[in-house]
């Protein structure tokens, strides 16, 4: 049996295990499709692409159909620590909803900050029941840095000020698998950047269990639900990469699938943005593009409904779903190599400086040195 | 006119291969550090005709050159521990003697004679030893560079180590930004490389420019 009819069969199993749980709606998915004017065909090709985006073969896209209806049964808990909600809006922020939010309003939400009507005590009291009642079963999706200084004291969270460190660790505790959502969960995004007083962390630094990480800010609502669908298929994480992100999001370069590499490879560069070669559509290398070190799947997938992205809109991208990319990618609108040129004067210090002493030590050496020398050997 | 009659000798001290290497890795040298500022920041103007790739041609250069610098780093380590001549190997023993470290320090600053056992003085084979191993690290952050290039072949039988390599540097942005700094430990390098063997060839009555090219020291008799 090769190693896809292995996959298939897993995949079978889960979800006839996934069947015989009470659904968690009262509506099915197909009656909430009928509601929003998404029709069976819409469906069909939605789990067509998902399944060619997971870079499964079609055969599979019967069981991510079967895996959206199926969505119901699995508890989701989603916890936000330092963040913008950012994330949150990538998935939910759609002018029209499409299928995407859709899975992710299907989905078992039991808990989400953003989402959820109940407020203060109540709020807690959801949390508690969540985590206590889906032991061991539920998805727990992370948004935001965890700060850990003064034992995590910058982020207390809900009535009862616990700190995010100790409900990432409690919650950690119970769940069937872990994803961080965005740069901030996966790397500690911005509130990580230096000088970092917080203390923030990625979710992977502070839980001893495996986390999924799907770096981007935010990252796309495709790589979200992408990471949901697969987890509700197969009941595992799927193959991760050297910063445990998904390979069949995160497996190539931005540069390497870019529409503009054309150009890049013939040498045709944007010096400046609002130049002729701007509006010809050239490389935004030399205006600071990080494609060549950022991986991810933006020239494939696109934001908000595969409308646009970062370098189609006519900026570089700026390598936000890699880690430290605050630190290590500044300046954003310059290339690597120009970053010991942050600031022009403090650059003219440092090498006046160096110069200055190199010619203090020349001359203090020569005048040593002329004491004893002899130009040339006896 | 008076002339004295001083008698010379001549030792063979640098083999073909030695010379072969130093020259081949001179060229790859010079080679790599332009087009690596090149691909740094692309300065050419396009050809009018997108067909030329210019910016492919260059990283073509650069890594072909790439390669050979990889290759001589890896032979001229293979020669330095199994080469015939002992000539280098005999100055680890200047290395681990602090007599022979205050007589080359002297020298450099005209004190004395440069005395030595092997070939290179311990502060050189101190430096040559660090280029070295700079050399070894441009060359791995070099290859995790092109495992993103080209997927199949060598490129592809690197993705794992490379994928390693950039997971253990902090990203691909850390690993691009040390093969930068690394090209300037050569630039460095390379100005008093030259500098010091000009200087040691008028300062001594020793060959040192032309033996990298001839592999012949002629030197006054010890006496």
């Amino acid at each position: 049996m090769d190693t896809h009819a292995a996959l298939y069969q897993q995949g079978q199993a889960r979800l006839e295990e996934l069947r015989r749980l009470a659904p968690r709606h009262a509506q099915t998915l197909q009656d909430k499709m009928e509601e929003h004017g998404i029709t069976r065909r819409d469906f069909m090709k939605w789990s067509a692409a998902v399944t060619a985006m997971l870079a499964l073969p079609l055969p599979f896209s019967t069981l991510v159909a079967e895996a959206a209806e199926l969505a119901d049964r699995v508890p989701l808990i989603w916890l936000h620590m330092a963040e913008c909600t950012g994330c949150s809006e990538s998935l939910v922020r759609a002018d029209t909803p499409n299928l995407d939010s859709l899975i992710f309003d299907h989905v078992s939400l039991e808990y989400h900050e953003t989402l959820m009507a109940a407020a203060g005590w109540q709020a807690e009291e959801n949390l508690e029941h969540a985590l206590e009642a889906y032991k061991g079963n539920y998805l727990l999706a992370v948004e935001g840095a965890i700060p850990t200084a003064n034992n995590g004291a910058f982020l207390t969270v809900g009535c009862k000020g616990h700190t995010g460190l100790e409900i990432i660790h409690h919650a950690a505790e119970g769940a069937a698998a872990i994803i961080s959502v965005g740069t901030c969960a996966s790397f500690g995004g911005v509130q990580a950047a230096a000088p970092n007083p917080t203390g923030a962390k990625g979710v992977d630094k502070v839980v001893n269990k495996t986390v999924v990480n799907l770096g981007g800010c935010p990252p796309s609502e495709k790589n979200i639900v992408g990471t949901l669908m697969y987890f509700i298929m197969f009941g595992k994480l799927p193959a991760l990469d050297m910063f445990n992100r998904p390979k069949w999001a995160y497996g190539a370069r931005v540069h390497d699938n870019c529409e503009r590499r054309g150009r890049f490879d013939a040498g045709e560069f944007v010096e400046q943005f609002g130049d002729e070669g701007a509006k010809e559509g050239y490389c935004l290398y030399k205006v600071g593009c990080k494609g060549p070190y950022t991986y991810n799947n933006c020239p494939t997938e696109r934001f908000n409904h595969h409308t646009s992205w970062p370098v189609l809109a006519g900026h570089g991208c700026m390598g936000c779903s890699e880690p430290n990319f605050w630190d290590d990618m500044a300046d954003f609108e310059k290339p690597l190599g120009r970053q010991l040129l942050h600031g022009l004067d403090a650059t003219a210090d440092t090498v006046g400086a160096v110069i200055l002493g190199a010619t203090a030590v020349g001359i203090g050496a020569h005048a040593v040195a002329s004491v004893f020398a002899n130009s040339k050997e006896d | 006119m008076a002339t004295t009659n001083v008698p010379y000798e001549r030792a063979f001290i640098f083999s073909a291969a030695i010379r072969i290497f130093h020259w081949l890795r001179a060229l790859s040298i010079l080679v790599l550090v332009i087009t690596g500022f090149y691909i740094a920041w692309p300065f050419l103007v396009a050809p009018s005709n997108s067909d030329v790739l210019v910016q492919g041609w260059v990283r073509f250069a650069h890594l072909i050159f790439g390669f050979v610098l990889c290759a001589i780093t890896l032979a001229r380590a293979y020669l330095f521990f199994f080469s015939k001549s002992d000539i280098e190997r005999r100055s680890f023993k200047d290395v681990t003697s602090v007599n022979s470290w205050i007589v080359q320090l002297k020298s450099y600053l005209w004190m004395g004679h440069l005395d030595k056992k092997g070939v290179y003085g311990p502060l050189q084979f101190v430096t040559y030893f660090a280029v070295s191993v700079i050399a070894a690290l441009i060359c791995i952050t070099g290859l995790a560079l092109y495992a993103n290039v080209y997927h199949l072949g060598l490129g592809g039988m690197l993705a794992d180590m490379a994928a390693w390599l950039t997971g253990a540097m902090g990203g691909l942005a850390q690993v691009r930004i040390w093969h930068h700094y690394f090209t300037w430990v050569f630039i460095i390098f390379v100005v008093i490389h030259v500098y010091m063997a000009v200087w040691t060839g008028i300062r001594f009555k020793h060959n040192s420019v032309d033996s990298i090219v001839s592999g012949y020291d002629y030197h006054p008799k010890k006496h």
